[in-house]
């Protein structure tokens, strides 16, 4: 066994170092000696021909592991000495270093479950396909993809794949209350074909999933199977839930399985239950037999592969299915444009436009990686500069003869421990920052696991030793070969020109990111305060909304409803704050009715679109939401003949050029009363704060007989005197809940309401505006640095300059024109860039382009700024060198 | 630190030349020089310090052993011995060394072309 051998030695050699050397000095010894007698030679002359026994010595020790020892125990003496060393410039470093992988590690945690990763618990994820479908719209026939199919759609699809066990429809409601009633926590709920989980490859933990008897359409089994984390928070975990049953409502479902831990279903936001589809509630208005009828998509489609889905054409032949299924159902409208589209499980990858969210998201990445950049170009310039300022200390260790190699990978390596120290600190921020990001991006999502895991940490890992590499290269390449005679020599000031340029360089390429960044974050501020400064028609912020919702056949009838919400209305109207008080049936912009109407002279269909839709409400509510009025007045108070009050739109799309005062409009049939049009409003938002085009509106009494108020949930509007809307917010929801018992009650602003709506703009601001402070930091503090360094370096020839009788303001100018030329090339670099890449973000911008010249002027104009200030600085100070001392500095 | 090697060996060379002497039998260290000198009749001189480096490579390697005995002169030297894995690298080398050899003889048109 010879590597025994060769091992043993080794072994030896290492752990008795000693006894080594005494060998090798008795060996060298007696071939000395042996050599001596055979030739009959000098002492002298045979070590002459044995050559230098040290270095043999060495280059023996060098060999053992012992020698490794030695290289790598310098190495860590060298490296501690290194980062203790000058500690105000390491701390700069890890600091800068820390923003710009920390920046990248919340952002990953976001982007990575968006983007990248499967849901949990589902096995072989790859091999599961989400289905989309391609409508167009009618009206203008802009063509929408969505994931929303109807049961019978789902047929459709099943029998386009030849394999319809392995197509599962499911759909989510994350509506339901726990208990009866609705004061139960809210627990989000899957029904779901019974080969969900077999399609999933969802291992079930306890018990077993339902069966196809168990979902029977129009039977409802009444088993349920429950999450891993709703079996521990609400089953306390105990050994055997199985049979346990838990009430949702008027329902009681027996517990029959547990899910794996980790499962929560496809969607971002968590699921706890899983019920047979056959036992899903009908939606409102649909039949006994709702899954036949073609009107509901609340369904999503996942089939696992190969299951006919791999056949090719498989997209062309279940469109066509699709298209002849349309055709035959909807004879009237048949929409027979629809397609269907195959795509991956991960949600975001599907064959959609991503929504603003989403946009913002994948953005972050690249701004992300910008301000890794900039703290890359800062670290690499102030690795140079702590290089320079050990040029003699590593002159002197070439000259004795350090390996270039070694001294490179030296200088690496502290870069890397000084990474790696930012690492550390980057994994904090990272999870700070990605717990934050995912919060302010994601609020609906409950999230099951930590921001910072294993992924994030092993992307944190490899991207402080990728940036370690990047900032420790350039310095060591740049530092291992001085000018060693220059060095050396004491006071030498040579070799400085040839760092400078890409110290410069560097300074260039940081401006450019900054003014990025910095560009980016002016034009969401200005779209912020554009869709702030929209007129939706409402008075949002004073508008306090009261709603009730009552569990499934829970609401009282409707005289006796209608009575308490009337005498709410009168309640509230007393309590102090409170203008006005109004009654609806819809609250404003969150959904409307609509009917067929008739005036005199046009028939319904000569009406263009958009269809206009109609309003049930008090005849305070004009005055409660703050429309305008335009012309005439608003509906009477007292009964009398049909009334009805148009917007603006309406007038102009039914009665073009004529005055719409006093015309006619029948509702739902020819033969129907006259509303007479008593007055005109201000038009106002029907679903969106951002709306294409405006939809005509009309408003009827809510006590209106003949076409009802819509569907019945009574809607308190109160406009509260502006600084009391929290308080008279806080007040209706006491009224409501106590003349609404058992009944799930919100009062809020309407502002308040459609927080979720401006969130994505002051996402977009907040985020940009914070990385592009950030990154003018980080860029003003490296000019500073350099600058000063340069400064620091020139002071012998400022003091002479000053001696010869140079101006202070000369020397000053001097120095600041430099440091702001350099910045204003980036400026430049940085505008142009921007302007190329503006359509990047051009989807995310509200009434500015990217190529707006006041925000590009402003950017430029702060850079130059603060470049001037950090230049001005140690320029200032070059000034005030006193010849005498400058001179005798060396 | 890594001292030149001052040998006018090619690199690897010296190695195998001590394999080879000490194929004849186990010897010390100045005998192996002394014999490296012999066999090549003095055309390749080592620098005598340079062999031992390259002896601790191949102790390191488990090519050789050493073990400290007496020299027919009496004195303590240490003795090298050929391992079973020394013979096959010095058989692996030699052919080798062979087919370049040959294949340069070949350029120099020293040889029959194959």
């Amino acid at each position: 066994m010879s590597w025994l051998d060769g091992l043993s030695h080794r072994l030896r050699s290492f752990l008795f170092p000693g006894r080594q050397a005494r060998e090798l000095k008795d060996e060298f010894a007696f071939h000395l000696e042996q050599d001596e007698r055979h030739h009959r030679l000098d002492a002298a002359r045979a070590r002459r021909r044995f050559g230098n026994p040290t270095v043999r010595r060495e280059e023996v020790r060098a060999m053992t592991w012992g020698g490794r020892l030695d290289v790598i125990r310098q190495d860590l003496d060298h490296l501690r000495h290194a980062v203790l060393r000058d500690p105000g410039s390491v701390l700069l470093i890890v600091v800068t270093l820390s923003l710009g992988i920390g920046a990248n590690a919340a952002t990953f945690a976001v982007f990575d479950r968006a983007f990248l990763r499967n849901p949990a618990g589902v096995r072989e994820p790859d091999g599961v396909r989400r289905f989309w479908i391609e409508h167009t719209r009618t009206g203008d026939g802009v063509p929408f993809r969505a994931q929303s199919l109807s049961y019978q759609m789902y047929r459709v699809l099943a029998g386009a794949t030849g394999h319809p066990g392995n197509i599962a429809l499911f759909a989510t409601d994350f509506a339901l209350h726990l208990g009866t009633g609705l004061s139960g926590p809210r627990v989000g709920a899957v029904y779901a074909t019974s080969n969900y989980a077999q399609v999933l490859k969802v291992p079930i933990a306890q018990g077993r999933f339902f069966g196809p008897a168990e979902d029977r359409m129009g039977e409802d089994a009444g088993v349920v199977v429950v999450s891993h984390r709703f079996w521990l928070r609400h089953l306390q975990g105990k050994s055997a839930p199985l049979g346990d049953s838990i009430t949702v409502g008027r329902r009681h479902y027996r517990v029959i399985g547990v899910m794996a831990s980790g499962f929560i279903g496809l969607d971002l936001r968590a699921a706890d239950l899983w019920i047979p589809l056959a036992a899903m509630p009908r939606s409102e208005g649909a039949g006994p037999r709702w899954w036949e009828e073609p009107v509901d998509y609340p369904f999503r489609a996942v089939a696992r592969r190969p299951g006919g889905l791999e056949e090719p054409g498989f997209e062309e032949r279940a469109s066509r299915l699709m298209r002849s299924y349309q055709r035959e159902t909807f004879k009237e409208h048949a929409d027979t444009m629809v397609r269907v589209f195959v795509g991956p499980l991960i949600e975001a990858r599907g064959p959609v436009p991503l929504g603003q969210d989403m946009v913002i998201m994948t953005r972050l990445v690249g701004v992300s990686v910008i301000v890794l950049l900039i703290a890359l170009a800062n670290v690499i310039n102030l690795l140079l500069m702590r290089a320079e300022a050990r040029r003699r200390e590593i002159a002197v260790r070439l000259s004795l003869g350090i390996g270039r190699v070694r001294l490179v990978r030296l200088l690496i390596l502290e870069a890397l421990v000084l990474a790696t120290i930012a690492g550390i600190g980057a994994t904090t921020l990272g999870w700070a920052g990605g717990t934050v990001l995912r919060r302010l991006l994601f609020s609906f999502v409950e999230w099951t696991e930590p921001a910072l895991d294993g992924r994030v940490a092993l992307f944190t890992v490899a991207i402080t030793f990728v940036a370690g590499l990047l900032a420790g290269i350039p310095p060591a390449l740049q530092a291992s070969r001085p000018n060693l005679t220059a060095a050396l020599k004491s006071g030498a000031r040579q070799g400085v020109r040839e760092r400078a340029f890409l110290q410069r360089g560097l300074v260039v390429a940081q401006a450019a990111l900054s003014v990025i960044l910095l560009v980016g974050a002016a034009l969401f501020v200005t779209s912020l305060g554009k869709v702030r400064a929209l007129d939706l028609g409402y008075e949002t912020r004073r508008l306090v909304v009261g709603t009730v919702e009552h569990a499934d056949g829970d609401a009282p009838a409707a005289p006796a409803f209608e009575a308490r919400a009337r005498d709410v209305a009168t309640r509230m109207a007393g309590v102090p704050g409170v203008e006005v008080v109004a009654r609806t049936s819809i609250v404003p912009m969150w959904g409307y009715a609509s009917t067929k109407f008739y005036t005199d002279r046009d028939s319904a269909e000569s009406i263009p679109r958009p269809w206009p839709v109609y309003v049930s409400v008090t005849p305070e509510y004009f005055d409660a939401v703050g429309l305008r009025v335009v012309q005439g007045r608003t509906l009477s108070s007292e009964d009398g003949a049909p009334e009805v009050v148009i917007d603006e739109a309406m007038a102009r799309g039914v009665w073009p050029g004529r005055n719409p005062m006093g015309q006619c409009l029948r509702l739902a049939t020819r033969d129907a009363p006259c509303h007479t049009v008593v007055g005109v409003v201000g038009n106002s938002r029907l679903s969106y704060v951002i709306e294409p085009e405006t939809t005509p509106r009309y408003y009827v009494r809510l006590d209106q007989k003949g076409i009802g108020g819509g569907p019945p949930g009574p809607v308190i509007l109160a406009r509260a005197r502006p600084g009391t809307a929290a308080l008279v917010a806080r007040e209706l929801r006491a009224e409501l809940t106590a003349a609404f018992p058992g009944a799930a009650v919100e009062a809020s602003t309407m502002r308040d309401r459609l927080d979720p709506e401006y969130r994505p703009w002051e996402l977009g601001a907040i985020l940009f505006s914070m990385s592009g402070a950030l990154a003018l930091v980080v860029a003003v503090v490296g000019l500073y640095s350099i600058v000063a360094y340069q400064v620091k370096r020139r002071t012998h020839e400022f003091g002479i300059r000053i001696a010869l009788g140079a101006m202070t303001a000369d020397v000053i100018s001097q120095v600041v024109r430099s440091g702001v030329g350099t910045v204003a090339v980036g400026v430049a670099l940085g505008l142009a860039i921007s302007l190329a890449g503006g359509r990047l973000v051009s989807s995310m911008l509200f009434g500015v382009t990217a190529a707006n010249p006041a925000v590009l002027a402003g950017v430029a104009a702060i850079l130059l700024a603060a470049a001037c200030f950090a230049a001005a600085v140690p320029a200032w100070r070059a000034a005030r060198v006193d010849p005498a001392i400058a001179l005798r500095d060396d | 630190m890594t001292p030149h090697r001052r040998s006018e060996l090619v690199p690897g060379t010296l190695e195998m030349l001590i394999l080879r002497t000490l194929s004849l039998g186990p010897n010390h260290g100045y005998a192996i020089s002394q014999q490296i000198a012999r066999l090549s009749s003095d055309v390749l001189q080592v620098e005598q310090g340079s062999l031992y480096p390259a002896l601790e490579r191949l102790l390191s390697s488990g090519l050789v052993k050493a073990a400290w005995g007496t020299s027919p002169t009496g004195r303590k030297a240490r003795f090298y011995t050929i391992t079973a894995s020394g013979r096959k690298r010095l058989d692996a080398e030699v052919s080798a060394f062979d087919h370049v050899a040959l294949a340069i003889a070949r350029v120099l048109g020293r040889a029959e072309p194959a």
